[in-house]
């Protein structure tokens, strides 16, 4: 008995070498260890034993049966081992098929919002708060409070759509300085985004509707090299570090002294290309003193208060910013282009 | 305004480049558009010299010539000028050479025999005999005195120099002139500059004795000055001013007119001249013209006028507008034999509008408009008899006819040398303020802390009151240069500068669209009447009340917008039509609705969904999604909305039963009329509503404590239900425990009566929600008593029963 026990063990040992599956690992188990399997059979027999030599062969069998199920584990781990190899070379994939995304493509702010906000942020820094006004403004508020009676030739720089003969379309966002300047507190700085409308055919270069920031900066002790600091610093915040500024002189009638703002072309970088017409500048905006007049017909003292303003085309910025040689593109609505700002 | 450098050479030494004298210019506040050369598109022509001349061998009419122009080889060029000869220097266009009109020169073949160029023409080179006297030939130009072979055209016609078109602000009128932007250009030089008077000729007797001026309107002519001359004799001017005219793009005409244009080119004061044989009583008389009284002007022009006109006349017609145009009828003619010099001062508004109602901007308008000065005009007059002695062009008379109400005393101003140090940030003495001054001949002195400036007459802009400090600022900052002021950061107090709350909305609601898919639109404001009746729009509704604007440009573009619909639909079409693939898209912005005084300003926030993945619920969803990043609560959807929507397709939406917008399908009739090839649903919501109801304090609530079940009802409604009604009465059911999340997941519409057992007129729509307690965990007994209260309220309210 004892050899048919031993047979047994070598048996199964060697049935478990062959083994190649947890399929047939389970059916050798039982084959050998289940309630109908070999082991126990040859228990059941036991009883034709004597009380000793069944006590020997309860203590072998049993060690038997242990040793067997601890091989049939071990295997079953390798074999799952194994499988789960098996199974993860299958799950192979190709990582450079395209990622699912949502039905809906991404969506994107058009690139007139991107810049105001760029230029908004930079100056929020600088201790600007934001302001507003409306798009349809009275003509003295337009005009002229700002220094540009009725009848000023400078009138004519700005073609205007009117509403009647006491209202217009904004055509800056300036008649906000004068809104501001009556009704807020000083000192302050301001930053003033808004819709503005001149009468220009559109063209590559010319849109009736386009987006100013007017900046205003109201205090005791302003200068012109105030200016030209925080234009300075707006323009590297808005192009980059690299990118120059410098005032030349200009007029307009709020302002005195009076400069348009020029940067080192962002094609070139300042040594001269066919966007620059070879001069290493481009010009981006006016600025300049808030005349004295300004102020005072809003209700303010020149002699306590001095103000500097600007006026920055949004929409330039955007062509010049990201190489947009057609305006119109930016009004148009063609997905294709508001697209390729996400 | 054209400098030709000819002309600025005759007052300054010229010693830079054009192109450094223009970046000078430019830091001073002039800038130069453009530098034309005085050959204006000539290249690569030369002199050459006609060696030999054979016939052609296949061709009558040619001949073909060897010309030497200056190189180690002759080269051969084929000509039909029969007015050449040998030994003849004509000018020769070579390769790649252009000639006016833009055409190029290539060496070509001409019936089989090569030619490296082509002899050229006066007209081919852009020039008349004003330029060379000879040269209108009919044929080939020849050079009448020897130059040397291959010397350029420009050098041997001596127009080798440049024009600046350099542009002018409106500040300064007196550079509109040659002698004013020469003071400028002669200070960017580093040069002095010395004003030229014009000598004032005695003359005989006094012109005053034979004509006089009456000026009935001294408002809007302050100044009219006048000089006669007799024994005129009209030929063609000297060549010399022909030149300098026909540089500056003017055309000679005769000596007398030619001096006028000459003095408002050098002087920029426009002046007239009027044969005085026919301005009957030698009498001019300024005033305003009758209404619809005619003059002809020298274009030939017939001219209506209006009562705010202003009118030279004499005491019978019409002789002129003044400051536009001199009239026909008292025109200089060969015939005519005295003259009266006109140089006055007029209102520049009213030729301004004058000029605007006849449709005719003049050079002389233009200048009067810009604003001329009285001191200037007697100048110019001089000027003009000056010219006209050196001419010999007839006999002056003395004196001078001035009606002058114009304050011609030089204004004294007095400036804060330390407040200008202030505006500009700048450490500059009152004695480089002076020198600064001095070098656009703007007299100073240094009284201490205050410069005393005697403002010459030409600087109409430097103004006597609060503004003189910034005027002289301006001045002195400019010739300083802007560029040598260091710039330096705000002093003073500091400001905590923040986004308006406003603007951080709109930045939220703008991403958050871009987010769900949106590409945002700027549309115009302006909208055609057409909009509105596309849109379908009832006679009374309020988007008809627009704001029209007086001059668009054009009826199609004339009102502001009242809705954003419009734009949405547009860009929809233009998208479909281009075929870009895209289908979402929104605007924030303005409309405009007409008011007794400014026109009420509404921000609107539009959507746009189109293209076949699209319905009224992918739509709704993006607004959902909208409203929850915004944190907007109890936000209804109730059947209705404008005409312009579909009408079982829309929607008006509440939030806290303040209306918020609209949503629908847009009406098949509009997408017909708007040409938008595809379903299209459109959303148009009130910002500021929007703005009222954002959750500006977010706030956590605690997690639940016990579980929540989740249970399901598939109920058998009316057909005419909506879900919302039923999920109102689902969520108010007296049912003793916490009712959350009722949502609707399936609705069945029976496709026959009685199918899948739902009754005719009745449909099947399937709700889940959640039961819940904060205390306890609910039992079945509660759950059951629950559900049942649920159905109870469905069945007493709704007539909804359970499905079987």
């Amino acid at each position: 008995m004892f050899e048919e026990l031993r047979e047994i063990r070598e048996a199964a040992m060697r049935e478990l070498e062959k083994i190649t599956s947890s399929e047939e690992l389970a059916e050798l188990s039982t084959s050998v260890l289940g309630r109908g399997g070999k082991l126990t059979a040859i228990l059941r027999t036991m009883g034709k034993l004597s009380a000793e030599e069944r006590a020997e062969m309860g203590k072998r069998a049993n060690a038997v049966k242990q040793e067997l199920a601890e091989k049939f584990e071990e295997r079953k781990a390798a074999l799952a081992e194994i499988a789960e190899r098996v199974k993860i070379e299958k799950e192979s994939i190709d990582v450079t098929l395209p990622g699912k995304r949502r039905a809906v493509p991404m969506g994107a702010l058009n690139p007139l919002t991107l810049v105001y906000r760029e230029i908004r942020d930079a100056l929020v820094g600088l201790g600007f708060t934001t302001f507003e006004g409306p798009e349809v403004e009275y003509d003295e508020y337009n005009f002229t409070l700002l220094n540009l009676p009725p009848n000023h030739p400078a009138r004519d720089m700005q073609d205007t759509f009117y509403v009647n003969d006491k209202v217009l379309l904004r055509t800056h966002t300036s008649p906000c300085e004068a809104r501001a300047l009556k009704t807020l507190d000083l000192p302050f700085r301001l930053v003033i985004p808004g819709r503005c409308f001149r009468v220009d055919e559109p063209d590559a270069s010319h849109s009736p509707v386009f987006m100013q920031m007017e900046g205003l900066v109201v205090d005791r002790n302003v200068s012109l090299a105030d200016l030209k600091g925080t234009i300075d610093s707006f323009v590297k915040a808005v192009f980059g570090e690299n990118i120059e500024s410098r005032l030349r002189p200009s007029y307009f009638p709020f302002t005195e002294p009076s400069a348009e703002v020029d940067i080192s072309c962002t094609i070139c970088g300042g040594k001269g290309c066919s966007s620059c017409k070879g001069t290493g500048w481009m010009e981006i905006m006016g600025c300049g003193i808030t005349n004295p007049h300004e102020i005072e017909n809003c209700g303010k003292s020149p002699d306590e208060w001095r103000a500097f303003a600007w006026g920055v085309g949004v929409d330039r910025v955007v062509c010049l910013k990201y190489g947009i040689s057609d305006i119109r593109l930016i009004y148009e609505g063609d997905g294709r282009f508001l697209s390729q700002f996400k | 305004m054209k400098l030709p450098l000819k002309w600025l050479k005759e007052y300054v030494d010229f010693t830079v480049t054009p192109e450094e004298f223009s970046e000078r210019m430019l830091l001073r506040g002039f800038e130069v558009a453009e530098i034309i050369p005085e050959m204006d598109g000539i290249d690569g022509v030369y002199v050459c010299e006609i060696t030999a001349i054979e016939p052609h061998p296949n061709a009558d009419k040619l001949r073909v010539c060897m010309v030497d122009v200056g190189r180690a080889e002759p080269l051969q060029i084929v000509t039909n000028a029969v007015n050449v000869k040998v030994g003849d220097q004509v000018p020769v266009a070579l390769d790649n050479a252009t000639l006016t009109g833009g055409l190029v020169i290539h060496p070509t073949k001409m019936r089989g025999v090569a030619s490296a160029g082509m002899f050229c023409g006066n007209e081919e080179l852009g020039i008349t005999n004003v330029e060379y006297p000879g040269c209108e030939n009919g044929g080939v130009m020849v050079f009448a005195e020897p130059h040397p072979n291959g010397q350029r055209i420009q050098e041997a016609l001596d127009l080798d120099d440049c024009i600046f078109d350099i542009e002018l602000t409106p500040n300064r009128p007196d550079c509109q002139s040659i002698i004013g932007i020469c003071r400028e250009a002669a200070a960017a030089l580093g040069k002095p500059f010395s004003e030229p008077v014009p000598e004032v000729v005695t003359g005989y007797g006094d012109c005053r004795d034979v004509a006089q001026v009456t000026v009935e309107n001294p408002y809007l002519c302050p100044r009219y000055c006048a000089r006669v001359v007799t024994d005129l004799k009209i030929e063609p001017s000297p060549l010399w001013m022909q030149r300098k005219l026909r540089a500056v793009g003017m055309r000679p005409i005769n000596n007398i007119v030619d001096i006028t244009n000459l003095v408002l080119v050098e002087y920029g004061h426009p002046m007239h001249a009027f044969d005085l044989a026919c301005v009957a009583e030698n009498h001019i008389v300024v005033r305003n013209a009758k209404q619809d009284e005619v003059v002809y002007t020298l274009d030939g022009k017939e001219r209506v006028m209006s009562s705010d006109m202003l009118l030279i006349a004499d005491p019978v017609k019409g002789v002129g507008v003044a400051g536009v145009m001199g009239g026909l009828n008292s025109e200089i003619t060969p015939e005519t034999k005295a003259t009266l010099f006109e140089s006055a001062v007029f209102r520049p508004e009213n030729i301004r509008s004058t000029a605007r109602k006849l449709r005719h901007v003049t050079d002389s308008a233009a200048r009067f408009i810009k604003g001329v000065e009285p001191v200037n005009a007697e100048l110019a007059l001089n000027r003009a008899i000056e010219l006209v002695e050196e001419l010999h062009a007839g006999r002056v008379m003395g004196g001078m006819i001035d009606v002058c109400s114009a304050d011609l005393m030089e204004k004294e101003v007095d400036a804060s040398v330390s407040h200008i140090n202030e505006i500009l940030n700048t450490n500059l003495s009152s004695g480089k303020m002076v020198e600064l001054l001095g070098s656009i001949n703007i007299p100073a002195e240094a009284v201490c802390d205050t410069l005393r400036i005697k403002v010459p007459h030409f600087r109409t802009d430097i103004e006597k009151g609060i503004e003189t400090d910034w005027d002289i600022a301006e001045e002195v900052g400019r010739l300083y240069g802007y560029t040598n002021i260091a710039p330096t950061l705000m002093r003073g107090d500091t400001f905590r500068g923040r986004v308006g709350e406003s603007f951080r909305d709109e930045d939220r609601i703008k991403d958050t669209m871009a987010a769900l898919g949106c590409l945002e639109l700027y549309n115009y404001n302006f909208i055609s009447p057409a909009e509105l009746d596309s849109l379908m729009l009832e006679e009374d509704d309020e988007r008809r009340k627009t704001v029209r604007l007086m001059n668009p440009f054009g009826e199609d573009q004339s009102l502001m917008r009242t809705e954003l619909a419009g734009g949405l639909l547009r860009a929809a079409a233009l998208n479909l039509n281009r075929k870009t693939g895209f289908g979402r898209f929104f605007e924030v912005g303005n409309v405009h609705f007409d008011n007794a005084d400014l026109p009420e300003e509404r921000k609107l926030l539009g959507v746009i969904h189109f293209g076949q993945d699209e319905d009224f619920f992918t739509l709704k969803g993006t607004l959902e999604e909208l409203f929850e990043k915004l944190g907007l609560e109890d936000v209804r959807f109730e059947k209705g909305g404008s005409p312009y929507l579909h009408p079982t397709q829309k929607a008006v939406i509440t939030v806290s039963g303040e209306k918020l917008g609209e949503i629908g399908a847009v009406h098949p009739k509009v997408r017909r009329a708007f040409e938008v090839s595809a379903e299209a649903y459109i959303a148009e919501l009130d910002f500021a509503a929007l703005r009222r109801h954002i959750a500006r304090q977010k706030k956590y609530k605690p997690l639940p404590k016990y579980p929540a079940v989740q249970r399901d009802l598939a109920l058998i409604v009316d057909d005419g239900m909506e879900a919302q009604q039923v999920i109102d009465v689902i969520a108010s059911a007296k049912a003793r425990v916490l009712v959350e999340n009722v949502r609707v997941f399936d609705v069945y519409r029976p496709k026959l009566p009685g199918d899948k057992g739902i009754p005719f007129g009745k449909k099947s729509m399937a709700f889940t929600f959640q039961l819940r307690s904060d205390d306890h965990t609910l039992t079945d007994e509660e759950i059951g008593q629950a559900v049942n209260a649920i159905l109870k309220s469905l069945k007493f309210r709704l007539g909804a029963e359970l499905r079987a």
